[in-house]
């Protein structure tokens, strides 16, 4: 019988037990690593090792977790604020408007593809409505969760959903109906 | 029966799953070591102080003269005496276990 996240997170508190740990770390890795790519768009190298200080943090900080919520929420947060901490270092917390995205949307020169297009939109968006696309809409994460985990209040995330919505239709909205 | 939006499942899709590759091996790598089981002074402190407490006692009960009078009174009681003092003793220790054993469990799930 294959052992839930909370048997796995208990035997990581009583016994420091590194191979519950890392079952843990093999569950979850593929969305923290997704998440923190398209937050780094698509920086490869920096996303890792984001993702590897998410883990660390995760196991120095795992009496703080308190099971109110998915652990797969708790490390969401643990990652965006891993993101956030390397983004002021690195002063990239500027995103990019409107009209930016119109003139950067050229079907004569884009690349091939609905899905490259698709991902290259989402990496245009401003960072607020960028985290809460991929959280809310890639991730399945509910609005609830993702407020929780970008310490915003749950109206913003709202907003900032539909707004990157409807700023990827316009994208999408060039390739025709689908 | 909600039909998933069109923008939310090529989100999905545009996201594939990512493979290990050896990403977990560097995590446990960069993981302080485990803790040491066994190396607390609470098993030394515990035998010390019953090894102490012991010798108190037979110090003070006149060489363990109380053990010698207890366990003679003992084997004069009736044979189903001794069996329910057993039994109540086995209980008691039981329960206490079992009450340790949850008490701790709860404090690790709260």
């Amino acid at each position: 019988m294959e052992l839930t996240d909370a048997d796995l997170i208990t035997r990581v508190l009583v016994d420091d037990d590194h191979h519950a740990f890392g079952e843990l770390v093999r569950r979850h890795q593929s969305a923290v690593r997704g998440l923190l790519r398209q937050l780094t768009r698509t920086d490869l190298a920096l996303a890792d090792d984001l993702s590897q200080e998410t883990f660390i943090r995760a196991y120095k900080h795992i009496r703080s977790f308190r099971g109110e919520a998915r652990f797969s929420t708790w490390l969401y947060r643990i990652a965006y604020n891993c993101f956030r901490e390397d983004a002021r270092r690195r002063k990239e917390l500027v995103g990019i408007d409107d009209q930016q995205l119109q003139a950067e949307h050229d079907p004569q020169t884009a690349d091939a593809g609905l899905r490259h297009d698709l991902m290259h939109a989402l990496s245009l968006l401003p960072l607020p409505e960028r985290t809460a696309v991929l959280l809310c809409c890639q991730n399945g994460v509910s609005h609830d969760e993702a407020a929780r985990i970008l310490d915003i209040p749950l109206g913003t995330v709202k907003t900032n959903v539909l707004r990157g919505r409807e700023k990827l239709k316009k994208t999408l909205a060039a390739w025709g109906p689908n | 029966m909600n039909q998933e939006d069109p923008l939310d499942r090529q989100l999905r899709e545009a996201a594939p799953y990512i493979e290990d590759n050896g990403f977990t091996a560097r995590v446990l790598r960069q993981l302080p070591a485990p803790r040491q089981r066994g190396r607390s002074a609470r098993p030394v402190i515990l035998i010390g102080m019953s090894l102490l407490a012991s010798a108190v006692a037979y110090v003070l009960s006149d060489g363990g003269r109380f053990v010698v009078v207890g366990i003679t009174r003992l084997t004069v009681l009736p044979s189903l005496w001794i069996f329910l003092l057993a039994l109540g003793a086995g209980i008691l220790v039981m329960t206490g276990g079992l009450v340790a054993a949850m008490s701790k469990t709860s404090e690790l799930r709260s």
